[in-house]
């Protein structure tokens, strides 16, 4: 490896900015979970908000720079409503299709909130589903959905005919256990958060086993309860280690290349919020902010609690125009981060 | 296994837990009633619904920036195997009562009861430590506010009155003198988590968590005099001599006996009423200092004394709304795992009186008959009717099965009120409140005609009559 290679491995990321700000309803997020784009790049980004308050469900459609391009769904178990939207993709005819938890089923959208469909029904057998979680479109077009409690992928077209299924419970090579979040590598394999069994499997578009990363723990390398996975054209893997609180890089092979904690900086809407509140900004900018982690007892979710730049509860990993949008739940926000290597 | 095995048993679950099915009540019964009091106290190792299961399902269970925290709690309540611990961790609740309004911040409070749950069954001295140094408490009471040369006397006082001797066993001075002696005792970035407290303000990025900070240089470092000693006294020397104190021994003995055997009345009739058991009260402070203040050890005698055995102490408290609430849940089996529904069933407590991390003040709820008035009580007979009712909960569906396998089919009202009640591990209630019930299927059964309610109906419905009687809304 060349100096040049291996400065690009340790410093695979860097931070770019964040975006978004805390809020309930209209302009903002509220415990979002998920993120997608279209084909102009602007950002869906699902609200799951708090049990407490289901105002906050909907869909904030942002972009990079902050541009605000309105919200749409809402709470509900009408048509066009959500109850637990856990996943969102776009497909090549750019509808929306986003999962719901609760409900078991897929919702289809326009890029402008207009129903298109909805489809899916509880239960376990074919076509069937038990808490649809991650989803990811193939090269076909075909939506693959991550059927957590059924423990197992199942592939439908847009219109939401069952085409095909992998996957079954079990901790061994090529099982899963409650997985979450699904995208696709670039000869059509998958990558699978296999959120209780504390790793990353890489499976052929049939199910069979390729490869998998990472052990149970929280070293570098290790996972506990990932949520989220990605891989760049480079072979780079990138990772929401959610019960860790922090997203890791491995390369092609599996091995550790970076950990971040999360780097967050006032994003514009939150600066937008300390311009008219300048009381809560004086009394913000005499704070400490930057505590020591050692007062936390190297409990991760604690750290998380108290120091606001770090990740808390990272949901969600995904790469969009040469960049890794992190999706920072319980801190209603997305870590931005430039991609060595990309654009 | 004898029905008054099986009774003691049942009341030992309802104190020290939140009941148990009938065949718990079964296992335990066949080991022993010592072996399960050794069992409950032994609760190092819990085993409950994983925390991450639940933030998976439930974001804000993480980012608890609201009272949803609460609902985590609850999941606790009707899932551990070690329910001694959370009954405990809901008795401190109850006596340090800390309240979301003044705080808006789920998390600091969730953190509390975390130290509830991690302490409250140690000594009562690290306890009260732990309690001064609560950013909770700390903002709760104002001490972020006590300086040295301009004290807050509002922990101090409370410290006296309410956490730990009661009013009666100390001057106004002392007051005064313990606040100096906390002073310093703060949480970091105070100005900045005060601020957002107090404008309820989840901006930029949601809330922030409080930590405890000591600063030494507001700490009055002066002479102090406290309950008769002298010395330069700093919190913990405070904490010490509260702890040496009978009133001490007795305050927290009083509170024990009206949690976990009898129903006392509330604490600021307690200088002008005394104890309903005045033996015990004493047996439980020689327990206290005996055992180095520890609550542990008072509890294992209380289980295993004669006075909290004895039939006349059955049913003599109302359940508070959470215990009524954690018991009829863990009954039906409805929450295997984590579901949306949680944080509505949570709020039903809220109706019936007890809003669970947001007591109405710092003197916490009143228990006892208190909680009964007639808007809360057709709450609390409607939550556990329609819940035992319910034949689509797991645990209905299996007490509906033990009901009806006792039997040839065609059970007559009489064997089947028995049968639900028994479900309900009820078994010893009044003549009055089993006849009402046969009444009450004889009616449905006339009603229903020839035919009457399919037979698992019917059974459902003993099991809903039997959680409208009295007897159920006690403990």
């Amino acid at each position: 490896m060349t100096l040049a290679e291996a400065e690009v491995r340790e410093g695979r990321l860097s931070y770019n900015r964040t975006i978004g700000v805390t809020a309930m309803f209209g302009r903002g997020l509220y415990y979002p979970v998920d993120v997608a784009y279209d084909r102009d790049d602007r950002l869906y980004v699902i609200n799951r908000s708090s049990d407490a308050d289901k105002r906050g469900v909907r869909i904030t459609v942002m972009d990079f720079e902050e541009g605000y391009y309105g919200i749409f769904g809402e709470f509900g178990e009408e048509e066009g409503q959500f109850i637990w939207p856990t996943s969102i993709a776009v497909d090549r005819e750019q509808r929306v299709f986003v999962s719901d938890d609760y409900m078991n089923r897929i919702t289809v959208m326009s890029t402008s909130g207009e129903l298109i469909g909805v489809w899916g029904e509880e239960g376990s057998g074919e076509g069937q589903l038990d808490g649809p979680n991650g989803l990811a479109f193939n090269d076909d077009n075909e939506l693959l959905v991550v059927d957590h409690r059924n423990n197992r992928v199942q592939r439908f077209t847009p219109e939401g005919e069952y085409a095909g299924k992998f996957g079954s419970p079990g901790s061994a090579e090529g099982l899963l256990n409650m997985p979450w979040g699904i995208s696709l590598c670039g000869n059509g394999d998958v990558l699978l958060a296999d959120w209780g069994n504390n790793r990353i499997q890489r499976l052929t578009a049939e199910g069979e086993f390729v490869a998998s990363y990472g052990t149970p723990g929280r070293g570098e390398g290790e996972f506990h309860r990932p949520a989220s996975a990605c891989i760049d054209d480079d072979g780079y893997i990138y990772v929401a280690d959610w019960g860790n609180h922090r997203v890791q890089v491995l390369d092609g092979e599996g091995r550790f290349v970076q950990s971040l904690r999360g780097q967050a900086t006032i994003s514009k809407w939150s600066q937008e919020f300390l311009d008219t509140n300048v009381e809560e900004a004086a009394a913000r900018s005499r704070a400490n902010l930057e505590l020591p982690v050692e007062l936390f007892g190297g409990d991760p979710h604690e750290e998380s609690s108290h120091i606001e730049r770090f990740f808390w509860a990272p949901s969600a990993v995904k790469l969009i125009g040469g960049r890794l949008y992190v999706v920072d739940t319980c801190r209603h926000r997305i870590q931005v981060f430039d991609v060595a290597g990309s654009g | 296994m004898s029905t008054k095995e099986i009774q003691l048993m049942a009341h030992l679950m309802r104190r020290a837990g939140f009941g148990a099915t009938r065949e718990e009540l079964d296992e335990l019964a066949a080991q022993g009633y010592d072996e399960t009091v050794e069992l409950l106290l032994d609760t190092d190792n819990p085993s409950t619904m994983s925390l991450d299961l639940i933030r998976r399902y439930h974001p804000d269970h993480m980012g608890m920036m609201g009272i949803g925290a609460a609902a985590s709690w609850m999941y606790r309540m009707i899932s551990t195997d070690a329910p001694l611990r959370e009954k405990v961790t809901l008795f401190w609740h109850g006596i340090f009562a800390t309240g979301y309004t003044k705080l808006a911040n789920g998390k600091v409070l969730h953190d509390q009861i975390r130290m509830f749950s991690k302490h409250g069954l140690g000594d009562f001295r690290t306890l009260l430590l732990e309690l001064s140094k609560d950013p909770a408490m700390i903002v709760w009471l104002d001490n972020c506010e006590n300086h040295n040369g301009a004290i807050n006397e509002n922990y101090g006082r409370e410290l006296l009155e309410l956490f730990s001797m009661g009013v009666g066993n100390y001057s106004e001075q002392d007051i005064k003198e313990a606040s100096r002696a906390f002073t310093g005792w703060t949480i970091g970035n105070t100005e900045y988590m005060v601020l957002k407290s107090m404008r309820d303000s989840i901006w930029p990025y949601g809330r922030l968590s409080f930590h405890f900070e000591y600063k030494p240089e507001d700490h009055d470092n002066g002479e102090k005099e406290f309950l008769g000693r002298k010395g330069n006294f700093n919190g913990e020397d405070i904490i010490d001599i509260i702890c040496e104190q009978p009133a001490t021994a007795r305050f927290i003995s009083r509170h024990m006996y009206s949690f976990f055997v009898a129903d006392e009345p509330p604490v600021p009739e307690w200088p002008y009423k005394p104890p309903r058991d005045p033996e015990a009260i004493e047996i439980l402070s020689r327990a206290y200092f005996d055992s180095g203040y520890s609550i542990k050890e008072m509890l294992r005698t209380l289980f295993k004394s004669d006075f909290f055995k004895s039939e006349s102490v059955r049913y003599e408290r109302v359940k508070s709304p959470a215990e009524l609430m954690a018991g009829v849940l863990k009954l039906t089996g409805e929450f295997p795992r984590p579901r949306e529904e949680i944080i509505q069933t949570h709020m039903q407590s809220w109706f019936m009186g007890q809003h669970l991390l947001n007591p109405p003040s710092v003197e916490g709820w009143h228990w006892g008959t208190e909680w009964i008035d007639s808007g809360a009580l057709v709450e609390r007979v409607n939550f556990a009717s329609e819940r035992l009712g319910n034949l689509d909960s797991p645990g209905v569906a299996a007490m509906v099965d033990k009901v009806l396998s006792n039997g040839d089919g065609g059970v007559e009202p009489e064997e089947l009120v028995d049968r639900a009640l028994d479900q309900l591990s009820m078994s010893r209630v009044t003549d009055t409140t089993r006849e009402s019930l046969v009444e009450f299927v004889e009616q449905s059964d006339k009603l229903g005609g020839s035919s009457g309610l399919p037979e698992r109906e019917r059974a459902a419905y003993a099991l809903r009559l039997a959680a409208a009687a009295p007897e159920f809304q006690r403990a």
